[in-house]
């Protein structure tokens, strides 16, 4: 029997209509926004953080919803157990980087924050008691990611409470990248609506506080829903187009139903990712209909009224939906869909604390603690720039030539460990960066407010594991960890659990930064010698 | 319009980073995208940037682009007739 997970508490901020920028000082952006109506100062004053230190938007957004999770769950200091916070996000505070980056020369303790991590273990310090943290970024899907993290960590017995969720803040530079791909619309979106023309961005957090059934039961803590299972796959076709037919939503979602151990016809809502785009509402519908047939039940996007608030989506989701479920005591199952950039898609579904929770399928946990230990078929590693001509040996030139050094490097030791452990295509591919794919980030940074699209379409930190994904077309588990230290020893650490229960024979992981010489030498001023680029990729295997 | 032709094939190799091709490698009538040359979406996305920073040319629509990315020559007239700068 697996231990249910139970929610018991639930934190989120975000806007609630779409209109004119008000906040982000971002003179003469075209398009509306689902911006929180608050100040950065009037959330410093909420949150009794002085007003003149500088602490990313993001930061203050996830502090403001973890407070109210950490506050419905009852969960202080004196709670016992240890507590994990699991938050996924991909700009982090990138807007203070973008504030000081034109005089980053007399800015340079800003780098040392702009990681993701460096987001969640701020918002990590701000409560005191948490003992552990790691950051998910897999795009738009990295708030439900972190989620379904949060249920595989309280399962392996891990932690005794996680927090999981996601923030994110409306920035000049994912706002003008999305500008830049033309999805945006200058209306209020319309998902899934014949006319619809593109989506709103938006921004938030949420968190949920989540543990086993056994310790909130404990502790006296109320239920407020179960969670009943997840899915993660990827859809292994474009980094910013979903297939016609929806493969990776498709996937995610029998995934969640098969780990729920239910079946479609006991889902009776959807918060769907629907952002409003042309190809993302085609997509899903193509893949909600191989789920459900004709008997679609309700199926909804709340991104007309939040925007799409991109990392925070799949938490601030998972908020309404457990809203949903306590509103319409009918609801006993309902799911949420995440879809990222790169094809990263994971569903998520809830059931509500009158259905119990169904037990679900238990893993396939190998019986012998010494045939579940995963064995390392292969490893490849290069660190200097020379090494990557070698990709010509596996690639064409107009199959690499958009890719910058990391997405190169990085597929070429993943290929060369495959091929050194006689695999073509894992069953998993994890990955660990803390700038992902920097590179292109700076060179975006510097043509602000007009980036170049490929460049954008390739800045986030799951470019790299999607890259390899699509060229392998390896359409499963696919997730991307971005805590500075510890990313990849969780990254080998999930490719351990992936093994152990049955969900994955191999798995690719990989370790990979990319630097320029201009922040080479802006680190350097920190006191910090850091290495041009390191690509190093591993292949497990079960025993 | 012969200049402007020469130097869009250089633009284009230069913003799509076609390491590849040579100018004298695209014909004038050419398709730009399926066949011929094999572009995609997103390289119609930067020839929408491409032509708003060298010829102050501004898309309201990524569609748009579609007739007039047919070939050099169409890109070409495009210009020619609708430039600022």
């Amino acid at each position: 029997m697996r231990k249910p997970i139970v929610i018991t508490g639930c934190g989120m901020i975000a806007a609630s209509k779409i209109s004119k920028i008000k906040h982000l000082d971002f003179e003469g952006f075209p398009f509306p926004v689902g911006e929180v109506d608050i100040t950065n100062e009037d959330l410093k004053k909420q949150l009794g953080i002085p007003t003149n230190t500088d602490v990313g938007r993001t930061t203050l957004l996830g502090i403001y919803a973890l407070q109210q999770a950490t506050n419905q769950a009852k969960i202080s200091a004196t709670t016992p157990g240890k507590k994990f916070l699991i938050s996924g996000t991909t700009a982090g505070e990138m807007d203070l980087t973008e504030k000081y980056w034109q005089d980053i020369e007399n800015h340079t303790d800003i780098l040392l924050r702009h990681d993701c991590g460096s987001c969640t273990e701020n918002i990590a310090q701000h409560f005191g008691f948490i003992d552990q943290c790691t950051t998910i970024s897999t795009a738009c899907s990295s708030g439900a990611n972190a989620i379904l993290e949060g249920a595989e960590l309280l399962e392996a017995g891990e932690a005794d409470i996680v927090f999981a969720g996601g923030a994110e803040a409306l920035t000049k530079f994912h706002l003008s990248g999305f500008a830049s791909l033309m999805i945006l619309d200058r209306e209020v979106c319309r998902p899934f609506a014949a006319d619809r023309a593109g989506l709103n961005l938006g921004e938030g957090a949420a968190f949920l506080a989540m543990e086993t059934e056994e310790h909130a039961k404990a502790r006296g803590a109320k239920i407020l829903c179960y969670f009943a299972g997840g899915g993660n796959a990827c859809d292994a076709f474009h980094q910013t187009a979903s297939s016609p037919n929806g493969e990776g939503a498709y996937l995610a979602m029998t995934q969640a139903l098969a780990d729920a151990n239910i079946s479609a016809i006991d889902i009776q809502y959807v918060n769907a990712h629907g952002t409003g785009t042309i190809n993302n509402d085609e997509s899903e519908m193509a893949a909600l209909r191989r789920i459900f047939g004709d008997n679609l039940p309700k199926v909804e996007s709340t991104k007309s009224i939040t925007g799409h608030t991109t990392s925070a989506a799949g938490a601030i989701e998972a908020v309404i939906c457990i809203k949903k479920m306590k509103e319409n005591p009918d609801y006993k199952y309902v799911m949420d869909n995440s879809f990222g950039f790169g094809g990263n898609d994971t569903s998520i579904i809830f059931s509500s604390p009158l259905e119990c929770g169904r037990p679900r399928p238990p893993k396939n946990m190998t019986a012998s603690k010494d045939a579940c230990t995963p064995t390392i078929a292969a490893r490849c590693e290069i660190t200097s720039e020379d090494d990557i001509a070698e990709i010509k040996n596996y690639l064409k030139p107009a199959e690499t030539r958009r890719m910058g050094k990391i997405l190169k490097s990085s597929l070429l030791t993943s290929l060369k460990a495959l091929k050194m452990s006689g695999i073509d295509v894992p069953d998993a591919i994890i990955t660990a960066t803390s700038l992902g794919c920097w590179e292109n980030s700076e060179k975006i940074l510097d043509d602000l407010p007009a980036p170049k699209p490929t460049l954008f379409m390739q800045s986030t930190h799951n470019t790299i594991s999607s890259n390899i994904a699509i060229y392998l077309k390896c359409h499963g588990y696919n997730i991307t960890y971005t805590q500075v230290d510890t990313a990849f020893d969780r990254a080998m650490r999930k490719a351990e659990l992936l093994i152990k229960s049955g969900k994955a024979n191999t798995v690719l992981v990989g370790l990979h930064e990319e630097n320029t010489p201009k922040y080479c030498e802006l680190m350097l001023k920190n006191g910090k010698k850091i290495k041009p680029l390191q690509s190093l990729s591993i292949v497990l295997k079960k025993k | 319009m012969e200049n402007l032709i020469a130097e869009l094939k250089e633009r284009i190799i230069e913003s799509l980073n076609l390491e590849e091709v040579k100018p004298e490698d695209i014909a004038t009538d050419d398709p730009l995208f399926g066949s011929g040359l094999g572009l995609d979406s997103i390289d119609a996305l930067e020839l929408i940037v491409m032509m708003e920073k060298h010829y102050g040319i501004k898309l309201a629509d990524a569609s748009e682009g579609k007739a007039i990315f047919q070939s050099i020559g169409t890109m070409a007239d495009y210009i020619a007739k609708n430039r600022t700068k």
